[in-house]
């Protein structure tokens, strides 16, 4: 899947005031990570996956490789393409959104939900907890959460949320490092703090990172593997039907 | 203390604070589990740092980019003056970038200057630019001239190096970045900088340099074509002069950006090789006291992080970097110090700043009002030696 800019919630405060920078963490990160590492190995393996993605316009058009092995809509999108029904026809399989609400509407119709889970810098660690925990108990049947930071993420802000998002999500709930949002570096760790999933275009050919091209966050899929298991983990690309291919 | 997976051996090594051997930073290297390497190398930031992060205020000045060294990892140099791209700043446009920060009551502690390696300037050049920035601010730290620089110095001008760095001292240098040291390895350095000093020379350089009372810092560049074996081979160099001199101050891993020089089909490190540098490197020099995350390089999301994986320095708030930003570098020229406060709170350490020579000026409370520097920790003097 490729994340869309319009279904990220971002603000303009790039930093918290200094107050709210001083919530003091309240698990020592090491034994976060660690025990978050521990559950997405034993719920899905010790394997970071990615997969070939295409993206649904509001305009109808599609954005990405016509032989991608995702299909994905955004939430912000859906009205002006008539509709989940509509988008469903067209051959989307996966809506990106960034509330529950939207997506609870659309859950059971044939759709596999990804919610853009939003954290900003100076929450305190317990605040955090307790939206996972109302999330994990929620009636809608994620499939997987993007951790999304509202302004310009701190590092270790990023992964111990991603590490409570493995935590307290149920089993078998997939956690996506979203590159395009993160960068690949921060990406990259994430996968160490329970992260199983790299979300990023993949491209078949990088492009020299150039003009108008110098940010585009775009992976090849060697790129990918790379990251994947520079990070500890057996890469493996998502393919049609949800199956997975291990990378040699 | 946590518990640790990272082999026992190597463990109890470095809690016993025995010196670990080149076996064992290739091990290192190359255990699997980030989080365990990470969590020793925080074992030993915090034995000698505790929570404290340091920063300081400081200014970039790169007065030329003309550079006879054609460094294949380098987007930054320009072959020769008149080029696209190629500068040379008079002093007067130099001095300005201090007099600016001045004009602005925007203090700083520290200007920072490296330049390319220019074939037309008078060595007068070099001594007149520090000379005029200590007549506008007496007090100002002058960290300039890596030892690349000083040996072309020696080289051009027909000077032992220690009259070199003399001369430049009673312009007004304060101490030597530590810059150009890249990889040792002279494999390496034929591969990607064969036009400039050896290894040994860069090491012949600070040996002077500390000899002389100064002190410095040294670098490592890493994510070109170097090996595991090859950066610790180069740690264990830089080791085993300190173990010599005591004169190194920080060790700074410079990440290779591969943007827009000859080296650009590389990848560069990742963030995960980032972080283990960092642990490893923590580890490895064991009696260099600081490790310095240079978030201009690093980008500021991975710098933070690495506060938490050996690095107790962010370096400071920079402005107009110029050599990572021809490489591709996307990070900001220029942090406040309050961002760079928050930043370090939000990672849950202590921010204190230093000088340039890790006096304390600020720290706590201190940090967050309108009080005066303190200077209530002096190092003692590096003994010079005849």
């Amino acid at each position: 899947m490729s994340p869309g800019a319009d279904a990220t919630s971002t603000s303009s405060t790039s930093i918290p005031a200094a107050s709210e920078a001083a919530a003091p963490p309240v698990e020592d990160l090491f034994a976060l990570g660690r025990r978050a590492a521990a559950a997405r190995d034993a719920a899905l393996g010790r394997r970071g996956t990615f997969a070939r993605s295409r993206r649904l316009l509001g305009s109808g058009a599609w954005r990405g490789p016509r032989d991608a092995s995702v299909s994905y809509v955004e939430a912000g999108d859906l009205p002006a393409l008539g509709g989940w029904a509509a988008a469903h026809a067209a051959g989307a399989t996966v809506v990106v959104g960034a509330d529950v609400a939207t997506l609870r509407e659309i859950a059971g119709d044939g759709a596999r939900l990804v919610l853009r889970a939003a954290f900003r810098g100076g929450e305190s660690e317990d605040a955090r907890s307790g939206r996972l925990r109302a999330l994990a108990a929620c009636d809608v049947p994620l499939w997987g959460v993007i951790p999304t930071p509202e302004g310009e993420p701190y590092g270790l802000d990023t992964v111990r949320f991603t590490a409570l998002c493995r935590l307290a999500l149920p089993v078998g709930c997939h956690v996506l490092a979203d590159v395009e949002r993160l960068g690949p570096r921060l990406a990259q760790m994430c996968l160490g703090f329970g992260a199983d999933e790299l979300l990023a275009p993949i491209v078949g050919e990088r492009a020299l990172r150039l003009g108008d091209n110098a940010n585009n966050p775009a992976l090849t899929r060697k790129e990918a593997v790379t990251l994947i298991r520079g990070a500890g983990l057996v890469p493996a690309e998502r393919l049609l039907n949800d199956a997975l291919e291990e990378v040699t | 203390m946590g518990s640790t997976n990272v082999t026992p051996r190597i463990r109890d090594k470095v809690r016993d604070g025995e010196p670990l051997s080149l076996e064992d930073g290739i091990a290192l290297f190359e255990h699997r589990n980030l989080l365990e390497l990470g969590l020793l190398a925080n074992e030993v930031r915090e034995r000698l740092h505790g929570e404290r992060t340091y920063f300081n205020r400081n200014l970039h000045i790169n007065a030329t980019n003309v550079c006879e060294a054609s460094c294949r990892f380098c987007s930054f140099a320009r072959l020769e003056e008149g080029k696209p791209g190629a500068y040379t700043m008079s002093h007067a446009e130099a001095w300005g970038k201090l007099q600016a920060r001045l004009d602005a009551r925007d203090p700083i502690t520290e200007i920072h200057i490296v330049n390319g390696l220019h074939p037309g300037l008078p060595f007068e050049y070099y001594t007149e630019l520090l000379a005029g920035l200590k007549r506008l601010q007496p007090s100002i730290h002058l960290k300039a001239f890596t030892a690349v620089e000083i040996f072309y110095f020696h080289k051009k001008y027909d000077l032992p190096i220690a009259e070199v760095i003399t001369r430049l001292r009673a312009a007004g240098l304060d101490s030597i970045p530590g810059g150009g040291a890249e990889i040792f390895a002279a494999r390496v350095r034929k591969k990607i900088c064969d036009d400039k000093c050896t290894g040994d020379e860069w090491l012949e350089v600070h040996r002077t340099a500390h000899r002389l009372g100064l002190r410095s810092n040294c670098t490592m560049l890493y994510g070109t074509i170097e090996t595991v074996e090859e950066r610790v081979d180069h740690m264990l160099r830089l080791r085993a002069l300190q173990a010599e001199t005591g004169g190194f101050q920080t060790f700074i891993p410079l990440a290779f950006h591969p943007d827009n020089n000859a080296l650009m089909k590389l990848p560069g490190p990742t963030g995960v090789e980032d972080l283990r540098t960092y642990a490893v490197a923590r580890l490895v020099l064991d009696n260099i006291p600081h490790l310095k995350a240079y978030w201009i390089m690093l980008g500021v999301k991975t710098a933070q992080s690495a506060l938490w994986f050996g690095a107790d320095d962010l370096d400071g708030t920079v402005q107009e970097e110029k050599i990572y930003h021809m490489a591709g570098a996307e990070t900001p020229q220029a942090m406040s110090p309050n961002e760079i406060v928050r930043i370090i709170r939000n990672a849950g350490r202590a921010p204190v700043e230093r000088d340039t020579l890790y006096n304390v000026l600020a720290e706590g409370e201190a940090l967050a009002s309108d009080k005066p520097f303190r200077r209530d920790v002096r190092r003692h003097a590096l003994e010079v030696v005849p």
